[in-house]
């Protein structure tokens, strides 16, 4: 029994027992190294994000927002951009900003309660997580329009859940790029829940046909596929550097864990419904086809298990001694000039922190 | 190496929270442990969470039991183990889980404190004081007025102490006494005054205020002497302008400035205190202009409605002290003028008219100057015009 | 004073005092519905809404779309139906998206039509900072609010106050915005819910501000989360006597209020999270000044956030006003 949702219309190259199979649109040819580094990528982001979580639980995380599950939709789409293409991840996305490069550590700072951004956007070409649902959508059309005033063949992907497609902003998003012609793929994590609520909460129609209504086309992908969310972002790709202007893709998966380490799914979701989709795991189904076609074996699994036991390490170890900053730091970079407000409370925020007996203000 | 013992203590797990009950251990006293195996079940306000243990090695104690409610920051294990790692303090800005009790505030070395209120420092400077040579003696060590005036009359002579008795409601000076308060000490001890006094013989202006109350162009008014006497006043000060000016300290030095125009600000008792309403120009205003003008402005004191505008802006002022039964007396200059007369009573007295003894109705005027501005000749002169227009207001004010 | 049972009144968190009083609210008025992102089903975030769907139904408190321009502007048009909206927003960083609905539409009807249209819209979002959160989560925008004519605003600062003041303003006919301090939805307060809001001669006003602490020599006025903080610092200042007004409605201000203490203290410190530049402490400094000029021994000094974004929350101590720097504006004010 089928009941994933995907309906005829989502686009599935290996399906969820692991078999490779072919689709009339779309279609993926990789080298085994290309196989392989999918196979690591995902199991590498899925252990960061556990170690997150349990150092969370430990205290040493202010906050976690687990992508457990969405591994293929994040890391088959990020691995169809190009180096010079822009990502505009939400806060959710642990697997692109992976694939971007930015790393592990810069990516957990944040959460560490040591700054608000943790990385340089344009080194890694990929937008500081945004919390406020749905601005990034927008970014990442702005950022297309200015491509296309450059003559530029780059392109966008704006990342976003099914809970943003309510706002303004991203509807907005959809007028000026549909308008613009922007160069920009639209990402749609459909992982069925924004805290709370079910995707039907914020839509009463599928939601890669919502395209058409703006005016450029929608694909609905099976989003626990890495294979063909990689085609199909591969595809929307090439249609915004042939200047064809967005694609909505639809990447339909589920959220494993909760909204946030804030939250307590078991107050409104089945075990039943997380049961069904951990037969869909995407790591799973990849490994048992990767296994199946000879292109790993165990002594492969066994190092990348080995791997990821140093990420943890390393992780666990970078994120204890992550040093906070200097009190005064809250003052930088608040504006690009000097300002007279600024350079006066800095001053009397130090000397205030120096009228004190003890040494060492914590 | 000896084995460390790491405690585990709650965190918060979810964004604010103080607290956490112990739902079920997941391990006991003497299991070997390994990183981010699942510790215990705690149940918060939001959720039930399941704590992943941070640390390798063997629990040795286990420091809530199930049921017991667990503040943040406090200790829930110890394990023994060879891996030392620091578990770092909750955020919790504020809910002061380190302290344990009555928060308290921290030491400091010093507070920064000024020296002196701004209106001490502007006398500080107006008498030409240096705050930084003085010791404070009030609150914390701020330089007081006191201190201020007693840097410039010397220090107070050695006197025995003595015990005073308070007795009686103690009354907080505020508003307007203070305002009043606080003008006097900084006129009186800013300008040099002098005084000087004379008698004038009233008949004439008395005749000429009862002919006044008589003429139609009075009928709504109340002439009296006051009247007439500031008609002359205000003449005096646009002649002799020396007593219609203002001594300021400017950055380059001191500077006299003689007002073009006159505003006669005029002494009033009122509930609320000494008030001091301002008619404006008052050299430009007819007699009569100048009666009504001045009834507006003291009714208008006395019941309460002056604006701070009318009672702000005055050159020159005038007290009627008769009216409380003296003569004369050393009336303190209105700060930022340079002169103030005072009217006394008008009262029978003998006076010698052509070589004989008559009555007559004797008033004494008392004008006090700032020798800053005017010599003692300029200020006798001035008060002799006032006297002689006077004795003759009528020529006057005909023919002045 | 009776609790629910008849017995002593009840210790309860603010969060369970503001979902008691909801209840209340929602018992008392059929018209009276709910409207949020997670309140129905999850209870929602803090847990505020707890329980009350599964009570009231579906169609009394309502799981809203992800988008809160959606939630007040939808409210809007409850109102002029006849309905008294109670919406949440889930935190202070994600009310601007709705902030022009609110201070276009929700703020200026009743002007716009000369009272023939009301918004008694009740606005409730969790506020202020020191829970260690991420960006967003910790913001004090009450100063936009008290700005803008035609709102009012109110921020409890204890459990007792939460259970009353709640249900006075969803009973308001004017739109309140309704300021949770979320650092003390977990304190701890005695609640006694026998009393009736509504009743004016058996409960305080809401617009009303309250003396919490007597003194003599500093008058400390603040609200909201940092009323705690004020208490907990007059507590610790044994030379210095302060007097600590939790002023509970922002607009209006209680001016009356800390006049009559001013004139007695002559001296005044305004408390709040929100950064200095033009936040309520400058207002009420300009007010204060008008009102006691010639009372003050000193200036009014303001201990307030700094003039800089919202920082990471490792440094969000020294952003805060702590007992510390408000005692330091106590000295600096004790210094004239």
């Amino acid at each position: 029994m089928d009941d994933s949702g995907l309906g005829a219309a989502g686009v599935q190259l290996l399906t969820a027992q692991g078999e490779r199979v072919e689709h009339p649109d779309f279609s993926l040819s990789l080298t085994n190294d290309e196989c392989r580094g999918l196979l690591r990528d995902m199991t590498l982001v899925r252990r960061l994000d556990a170690e997150a979580t349990a150092l969370q639980r430990q205290g040493e995380l202010g906050l976690w927002a687990s992508c457990l599950g969405q591994e293929a939709a994040q890391v088959g789409s990020a691995r169809a951009m190009a180096a010079s293409d822009y990502a505009f991840p939400t806060y959710r996305e642990h697997g692109v900003a992976w694939v971007r490069g930015v790393p592990p550590l810069d990516m957990l700072a944040m959460l560490r309660g040591v700054t608000n951004g943790g990385w340089d956007p344009n080194r890694y070409r990929c937008a500081p997580s945004t919390i406020v649902i749905g601005n990034q959508v927008l970014h990442a059309v702005g950022y297309a329009m200015g491509i296309q005033l450059d003559g530029s063949q780059d392109a966008t992907v704006g990342y976003f859940g099914d809970g943003a497609t309510a706002q303004g902003d991203v509807n907005e998003a959809f007028v000026f790029a549909a308008v613009f012609n922007a160069p920009v793929v639209f990402l749609c994590q459909n992982n069925q829940w924004a805290i709370s609520q079910p995707a039907d909460r914020q839509t009463r129609t599928p939601l890669f046909e919502r395209a058409a209504g703006f005016g450029f086309p929608g694909i609905r992908v099976d989003g626990n596929d890495v294979l063909a969310v990689m085609a199909v972002t591969r595809y929307a790709l090439e249609r915004a550097r042939a200047g064809d202007g967005p694609t909505l893709i639809e990447a339909y998966t589920y959220r494993m864990a909760a909204h946030t380490t804030s939250d307590d799914p078991t107050r409104y979701r089945e075990a039943a419904e997380l049961e069904a989709w951990r037969q869909r795991d995407p790591i799973e189904r990849l490994s048992i086809h990767l296994m199946a076609e000879g292109i790993v074996d165990d002594v492969f699994l066994e190092g990348l298990e080995q791997e990821a036991e140093e990420l943890g390490e390393l992780i666990r170890a970078g994120v204890r001694s992550m040093p906070d900053p200097e009190p005064r730091a809250m003052f930088d970079h608040v504006y690009a000039e000097r300002h007279p407000e600024i350079d006066a409370q800095r001053d009397e925020l130090d000397t205030y922190l120096a009228s004190f007996v003890e040494e060492g203000v914590r | 190496m000896p084995d460390q013992v790491q405690v585990f203590s709650l965190p918060d797990v979810g964004e604010g929270l103080t607290e956490g009950e112990i739902l079920v251990w997941h391990v006991k006293v003497g299991d070997v442990v390994t990183v981010n195996q699942p510790l215990v079940e705690i149940e918060t306000a939001k959720a039930a969470v399941e704590l992943p243990c941070p640390y390798a090695g063997i629990v040795t104690e286990l420091h809530a039991q199930p049921g017991e409610v667990v503040p943040v920051g406090a200790p829930m294990v110890s394990i023994t183990g060879a891996s030392s790692v620091h578990q770092r303090e909750s955020v919790l800005v504020g809910y002061g889980v380190k302290h344990g009790g009555e928060p308290r505030r921290r030491a400091r070395r010093t507070t920064a404190a000024p020296r002196a209120k701004p209106i001490v420092r502007k006398l500080a400077k107006d008498l030409g004081v240096d705050l930084a040579e003085l010791t404070g003696t009030g609150h914390d060590g701020i330089v007081t007025r006191k201190d201020v005036l007693g840097a410039i009359v010397g220090p107070a002579p050695a006197r025995e102490s003595f015990d005073v008795i308070a007795t009686g409601q103690p009354i907080i000076v505020r508003g307007v006494q203070r305002a009043m308060a606080e003008a006097m000490v900084l006129s009186a001890f800013s300008a040099p005054h002098v005084t000087v006094w004379v008698d004038v013989d009233m008949r004439m202006t008395a005749g000429l205020v009862r002919r006044m109350r008589a003429h139609p162009a009075f009928t709504d008014l109340r002439p009296t002497a006051l009247t007439i006497v500031s008609a002359a006043f205000v003449r005096v000060a646009r002649e002799h302008p020396r007593i219609n000016a203002t001594w300021v300290d400017g950055p380059d030095g001191p500077v006299i400035t003689e007002h073009a125009h006159v505003n006669l600000g005029l002494a009033a008792d009122t509930d609320r205190g000494l008030l001091v309403p301002v008619v404006r120009d008052a050299d430009r205003l007819s007699l009569v202009e100048l009666a009504r003008a001045q009834q507006a402005v003291i009714d208008m004191a006395r019941a309460g409605l002056s604006t701070p505008a009318d009672l702000t802006g005055s050159t020159v002022t005038l007290t009627n002290i008769g009216v409380f039964g003296v003569d004369g007396g050393t009336p303190i200059i209105n700060p930022g003028e340079s002169a103030i007369l005072a009217m006394g009573r008008i009262i029978d007295k003998p006076w010698v008219v052509d070589g004989e003894v008559r009555v007559r109705p004797i008033m004494q005027l008392s004008l006090s100057f700032d020798h800053r501005v005017c010599d003692g000749a300029q200020g006798s002169r001035a008060l002799a015009s006032v006297a002689a227009f006077l004795a003759d207001p009528a020529a006057e004010l005909l023919l002045g | 004073m009776a609790g629910i049972d008849g017995n002593e009144p009840h210790q309860m968190t603010m969060a369970q005092a503001l979902n008691l009083g909801l209840r209340r609210a929602l018992e008392r008025d059929s018209k009276t519905v709910l409207f949020g992102e997670d309140i129905g089903r999850l209870g929602g975030v803090f847990r505020v809404t707890d329980g009350l769907q599964k009570d009231f139904g579906e169609h009394r408190v309502i799981d809203a779309p992800l988008a809160e321009s959606g939630i007040v502007g939808a409210a809007v048009g409850l109102a002029i139906r006849g309905y008294r909206p109670v919406l949440e927003m889930q935190f202070d960083g994600f009310v601007y998206p709705a902030f022009d609905q609110i201070v276009s539409q929700v703020a200026k009807l009743r002007r716009r039509t000369e009272g023939a249209i009301g918004m008694p819209i009740t606005i409730r979002i969790p506020y202020g900072g020191g829970i260690g959160a991420v960006e967003h989560h910790s913001e004090s925008p009450e100063a936009y609010f008290a700005h803008t004519p035609g709102l009012r605003v109110l921020s409890p600062s204890d459990p007792q106050a939460a259970f009353v003041t709640i249900q006075q303003a969803i009973a308001s006919d004017d739109p309140v915005i309704y300021l949770e301090p979320k650092r003390r939805y977990w304190d701890k307060g005695s609640v006694d819910d026998s009393v009736d809001p509504l009743d004016l001669a058996a409960t305080p006003d809401p617009w009303r501000a309250r003396t919490l602490r007597a003194g003599s020599d500093v008058t400390v006025v603040c609200y909201g989360p940092m009323v705690r903080t004020c208490l907990e610092a007059a507590r610790a200042s044994s030379e210095v006597s302060i007097e600590v007004i939790d002023l509970q409605s922002l607009s209006p201000v209680d001016y009356d209020a800390i006049v009559a203490s001013v004139e007695r203290t002559a001296r005044l410190v305004v408390v709040h999270e929100a950064s200095r530049n033009a936040g309520l402490g400058a207002e009420i400094a300009a007010r204060i000044s008008e009102r006691c000029f010639t009372v003050l021994e000193a200036p009014v000094m303001r201990v307030t956030g700094y003039d800089v974004p919202y920082p990471p929350n490792r440094l969000e101590e020294f952003f805060l006003p702590d007992l510390d720097r408000v005692l330091d504006g106590v000295d600096r004010v004790m210094s004239y």
